[in-house]
Order: C-alpha cells, then sequence, then structure tokens
C-alpha cells in the first residue's frame, strides 16, 4: 500500500503544481487561519514571557506606596488633589510596621544624562536609599550601591542602568568615571545588571539612581515621591492593612474620609494581563476558526470541480483496477496536500511574522504550537476533502469512462 | 470450461421512461487464445458488450462467468481487482495520464495491483519494449505520436499479463499507417498466446482476427470463425 501512497503522494503534487494560482486561492483561508493561530500564539507566549519580566521587576512582595493609583476607577483630578507622599513617612512605616522588612523612599525625575559629547535624554533619575537594594530585583552587575553615610552626606555619586553604560562607555568601564546628569557631575559607582523592557513599552535600564538628600536638594520637588516596602510575601494583605493604617494615621486622614493616597501591588497587572491575554487569544480564535471554515468550505468546492474535471481519468484508473477506496485515498490526498501546503505557508508566513514580533517582545513560535496547526490543516484537508473524494470513490466507471 | 461465459446477457437502460435494450438477450462462449472481433453499426452494443467482458458494466439481467467465477455476485473490490489482475483495456482516446511518463503510464495497473517499486519498474520496461517504445519511457503523451500513445496504451494494458485483452476500436483515432502497426501488435500478442476481444466497424481491423461477432440492436446476428 506504500507505493499507492507514494503514487496518490506524487498525483497531489503534480496536481498543486499544475494549477498554481488556484491552489493559492483555494488555499488561502487556510494561510490566514493558521497564520492567525501561530501569530497569536507567539504572541502571547513574548507577552507571557515579558509580563513575567516585568512583573519579576515589581516583585511579589512589594507595596508601593504612591499617590496614585495605578488601576482602579478613581477619577485622575481626584487623586492629583492629594497631598504628595512625604519621604520621612518611610522612617515612620519601618518603626511601626511588624510586617515590614525594608523600607526605601523614592523620587524622580526625569532629566538628560552626558558624557563628553554623548547625551541621552529623558532618563528616570531615582533618587532613594540603600533600602532600594533590598527590595529591587535587579542585581549590581559591576560596582556598589552606596553606603549610608554616602545617602546622608548627600554625595554625588550614581549607578547607572544598562542603557547609560552602553551608549556613554560602550566597552569602557564605567566605574569611577564622571557623568552629567542634568546640569550636575556625578561618580559613577555601580551598574545595574539588563532588565529589559517594562511590558514592553519602556526600558527599564534608561535609569540612573542617586541619594536621596542629593536628588531632593539638585532635582528640586517637582517629580513625584513614592514610598517602596518590601514585607512579607504571605502577609502580603496584612500588611496592606497594616500600612494603610499607619499612612492614614500619618497623613491624619479623618475615619471618615477615603484614603488619599495608594497602596499599589503587582496582582492587578495579573488580572489586566488575564483579560488582554484573553481577548488576544479570543479574537485569534475567532479569526482562526472563521478562516478555516471559509477555507474549508472553498476547499471542499473546488475539490468538487477537480473530481468534475477529471471524471474520465477517474474512469480510466478505475478499469485499470482501481478500487473505490483507492480513489477515495487519491482525491482525500490532494485535499490534504492543499491544506498542507496552505498550512506551511501560514507558518512561514507566521516564522517571519514572529521576528517582527520579537523586536518589542523576545519571543519564539513555539513549536508545538506550529505542529498543532499542521494538524489542524490537515484536518480541514480531510473533512473539506471527505465529500468530493467519496463522490469521486462512488463515480460508476462506465459513466466516467463516457463523461465529456 | 471457457475462459468467458456470458448466458442470456441483457443490458436494459431507461432513457426517459423508454426502454433502450443496449444488449437483448446475449450468449457467448469464448476460449482461451482467441482472436475475436465485435462487429455493428453504431448503437449496436458493441461497447456494452465490451465493458460487460471487461468486469466494468453488469448486466441487468443473465449470468456471466469469468473462468469459472460468477462475476454477477462480485461487489466492487473483487470487480476492481479482476480488471486489475485478468483484464487489459485498451480505449479508442487513449486515456493516459497526461502528465504522466509513458512509463508511469504503464506502471499504473502495477501500482493497484501493490507491485514493489523495482519490480514494476522492469515489468514496465519490458512491456514498452514489447510495443518497441523503449526508447521513448520517458516521454509524456504529449511528446508522442497518436499510434506511439496507443502503443503505450497497450504496453499498459499487458503489462499486468492479463487473461484477455480487450479493445474499443484502438484504430479509430489513428491514420491507417498507424492503425496497421497497432493491429501488428495484437497479431503478434495472439500469436504469443494472448486472448484478444476487439471492437471495430472496420472490415481490414476485422480481417486480422479469427472470429467475428456481428451485433445489431443488442443481439448477435452472426457468429463466424475463420480457422487459423
Ligand atoms: N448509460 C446509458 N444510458 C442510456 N443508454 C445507453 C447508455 N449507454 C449506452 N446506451 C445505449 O445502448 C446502446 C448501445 O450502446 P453502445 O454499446 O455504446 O453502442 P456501440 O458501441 O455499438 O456504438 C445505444 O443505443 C446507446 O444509446
Ligand atoms: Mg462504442
Amino acid at each position: 500500500m506504500f507505493s499507492l501512497f507514494i503514487e496518490n503522494f506524487r498525483i497531489s503534487i503534480t496536481s498543486v503544481l499544475a494549477n498554481k494560482m488556484r491552489s493559492l486561492l483555494t488555499a488561502l483561508g487556510v494561510v490566514i487561519g493558521i497564520l492567525a493561530v501561530t501569530l497569536m500564539g507567539t504572541l502571547i507566549s513574548g507577552l507571557d514571557h515579558s509580563f513575567e519580566k516585568s512583573m519579576e521587576f515589581l516583585g511579589k512582595d512589594v507595596l508601593y506606596i504612591r499617590k496614585y493609583e495605578w488601576f482602579g476607577d478613581k477619577e485622575w483630578w481626584e487623586m492629583r488633589n492629594r497631598p504628595n507622599i512625604k519621604i520621612k513617612h518611610a522612617n515612620s512605616i519601618l518603626e511601626r510596621s511588624q510586617y515590614a522588612k525594608y523600607v526605601a523612599p523614592v523620587s524622580e525625575w526625569y532629566t538628560s544624562v552626558k558624557r563628553d559629547a554623548n547625551e541621552i535624554s529623558g532618563v528616570r533619575v531615582t533618587g532613594t536609599t540603600g533600602a532600594y537594594a533590598m527590595i529591587s530585583t535587579a542585581e549590581i552587575e559591576k560596582g556598589r550601591f552606596f553606603s549610608s553615610s554616602e545617602n546622608r552626606s548627600g554625595s554625588r555619586v550614581a549607578i547607572i542602568g544598562k542603557d547609560i553604560a552602553d551608549n556613554l562607555f560602550e566597552n569602557e568601564n564605567a566605574i569611577g568615571e564622571r557623568i552629567r546628569i542634568g546640569n550636575y557631575t556625578f561618580r559613577v559607582i555601580g551598574e545595574i545588571e539588563k532588565q529589559g523592557k517594562f511590558l514592553g513599552m519602556f526600558s527599564l535600564d534608561k535609569q540612573v539612581i542617586i541619594p536621596i538628600g542629593t536628588h531632593q536638594r539638585l532635582f528640586t520637588r517637582r517629580g513625584w515621591t513614592g514610598i517602596n516596602v518590601r514585607v512579607d510575601e504571605n502577609n502580603i494583605d496584612n500588611a496592606t492593612e497594616e500600612i494603610t493604617a499607619l499612612m492614614r494615621q500619618f497623613r491624619h486622614v479623618r475615619p471618615t474620609e477615603d484614603d488619599n493616597f495608594a497602596l499599589n501591588r503587582q496582582d492587578p497587572f495579573k488580572q489586566q494581563y488575564s483579560m488582554i491575554k484573553l481577548a488576544i487569544g479570543g479574537t485569534g480564535f475567532f479569526i482562526t476558526v472563521l478562516s478555516l471554515v471559509v477555507g474549508g468550505i472553498g476547499i471542499a468546492n473546488i475539490m468538487f470541480v477537480t473530481v468534475k474535471e477529471r471524471t474520465r481519468e477517474i474512469g480510466t484508473r478505475k478499469a485499470l483496477g482501481a478500487t473505490p477506496k483507492m480513489i477515495l485515498m487519491q482525491f482525500l490526498m490532494e485535499s490534504i496536500t492543499i491544506c498542507l501546503f496552505g498550512g506551511l505557508l501560514g507558518l512561514g508566513l507566521a516564522w517571519g511574522g514572529s521576528f517582527i514580533i520579537n523586536q518589542y517582545f523576545p519571543s519564539e513560535m513555539p513549536i508545538d504550537l506550529a505542529l498543532t496547526a499542521l494538524g489542524l490543516s490537515m484536518f480541514v484537508g480531510i473533512i473539506s476533502g471527505l465529500a468530493p473524494s467519496y463522490k469521486a470513490a462512488k463515480l460508476d466507471p462506465i459513466d466516467a469512462l463516457r463523461y465529456e | 470450461m471457457s475462459l468467458i461465459s456470458l448466458k442470456n446477457i441483457y443490458k436494459i437502460y431507461n432513457v426517459g421512461g423508454e426502454e433502450v435494450r443496449a444488449l437483448d438477450g446475449v450468449n457467448v462462449n469464448i476460449q482461451e487464445n482467441e482472436y475475436l472481433a465485435i462487429m455493428g453499426p453504431s448503437g449496436s452494443g458493441k461497447s456494452t458488450l465490451m465493458n460487460m467482458i471487461g468486469c466494468l458494466d453488469t448486466p441487468t439481467s443473465g449470468l456471466y462467468e469469468f473462468e469459472g467465477e460468477m462475476v454477477n455476485e462480485m461487489d466492487d473490490n473483487q470487480l476492481a481487482s479482476i480488471r486489475n489482475r485478468k483484464i487489459g483495456f485498451v480505449f479508442q482516446t487513449f486515456n493516459l495520464l497526461p502528465k504522466a511518463t509513458a512509463q508511469h503510464n504503464v506502471e499504473i495497473p502495477l501500482i493497484y495491483g501493490n507491485v514493489r517499486r523495482d519490480q514494476r519498474k522492469n515489468l514496465a520496461t519490458e512491456a514498452l519494449e514489447s510495443v518497441g517504445l523503449g526508447d521513448r519511457m520517458h516521454h509524456k503523451p504529449n511528446e508522442l505520436s497518436g499510434g506511439q500513445r496507443q502503443r503505450v496504451a497497450i504496453a499498459r494494458a499487458l503489462v499486468n499479463k492479463p487473461s484477455i485483452i480487450l479493445a474499443d476500436e484502438p484504430t479509430g483515432n489513428l491514420d491507417s499507417k498507424s492503425g496497421q502497426e497497432i493491429m501488428e501488435i495484437f497479431d503478434s500478442l495472439y500469436q504469443t498466446g494472448n486472448t484478444i476481444i476487439l471492437v471495430t466497424h472496420e472490415d481490414d481491423v476485422a480481417k486480422h482476427a479469427h472470429r467475428t461477432i456481428r451485433l445489431l440492436d443488442g443481439k448477435v446476428k452472426e457468429d463466424i470463425s475463420v480457422a487459423a
């Protein structure tokens, strides 16, 4: 039976190649279907990867005390009137909270960073304390974080992110060198490892970290301030409750009033993300199913035409000893071949597309998904080829031979 | 025992409520190594009889025994198997696969007969050489003349070493010279022991055979044998 399989495959290839344009148009639905499903898979895998890394950056056990909520239904203008987060409360939290392990005040401002003629603008300048190093998941790759005495004395020392190191120093050693942050000269004492983009949007590596006292003095009070608190992961809900109460107390919020600050966590990102994922998955699934169904109907149609065109050939084959089953297999194979051809084309395009996705989210086309996609196109081939092949198999040999 | 035994064969079509008797009570016995011509005017039932003998068609009523087996009672698969192993068809319009080489065309019955690839190649080469096309194995039908195409078709018909070779107006689409060449091939096939049945309405063709059956309106009018 193997010979017959080879023969059928040969017939199918010949037939597909003989009608290249027709085969292509016929397979278009399958091409789009497979393209959609694989691109969607690639995108989701890239998003997953990027999301996980971004969540790692935020940390599962860190509370971000901020003026604004990251998520929620509060109007921004309501939050705008809230008093700023006071840096001094960082110490108060550390003293009073039983769940807080490390507390780092942060103050942020965006400005340019220069070295000689090279300049990077829009760099995130974070002012903080040594506790920041204990809260952040990013490691110091070279050099060191600043000491508490450097912090207290308001030294002009900076830890630079990977983007800054790469752009201003290339292959040179940055440690000990001088850079200008805004209008002030700083000495580089450390480099942070590469962190990538946050949710594919902005680079986490375009950052410099300086002592908070220095930050407050040099970069005015125009940037925002906040407090990052690392707590015991298992007690994060208790910690949230406790620190909320402490903050209300520090900020003299009356019992009848709402909180005038936000305790942000990574969890809502997850909920938001699952919804985005569901939306992408749903859309992809819908496009895939729709194009495969439409494509399948088109293929069935063309296969009926093919059977009609080749009626005399079918008659001849039957006269030469082909059984109905052999004829059925021949046409089924042809329909599967068209679909596989479409599937492979779709995969090829998706492979190209995955490079584009990769530019935004590091990702690769999942192999199992590619195989599933090919299986799916075979399935479409079988389903849409069944009726035309059955018709061919059941043709009366005499009628088929007489067919004009 | 006859190779082929047709007893009281009827083939009746119903065309728009009207009965058409393509075969109207045919009784024919054919022995091994006969050279038989079926003649008669157009519409007399020649092709119908030929297709019946070739197990392509089944009678409305009557008994058909092929090598002692009841063809009437066979299902589609058994009929396909008999056609594949026992019968070689040659058509008026050649019926070659246009995209396949001569060799591949000849291999088709072997593929359906599940013959191994290397063996297939040998048998196809042998068959093509026997019809004088050893040097045209890799030509496609559109690269061959009409006579050469029909010779490929004959090679295809005899590649399985069938019990009978059936040819329905094999020279009908050929010029007289090519037709003559084709008839010479049939003659030599007959001489090497094959059973040949051909349909024709040309006396020149029929005179190659040693027995002639004349049909008229689905009935056998005449069945004449000439001593070989
Ligand atoms: N499928 C069919 N349906 C109806 N009538 C048919 C069919 N096939 C053959 N016939 C009729 O049977 C008769 C014999 O046909 P055929 O055997 O082809 O004749 P011949 O080959 O001698 O010219 C003709 O009258 C033809 O019209
Ligand atoms: Mg005829």
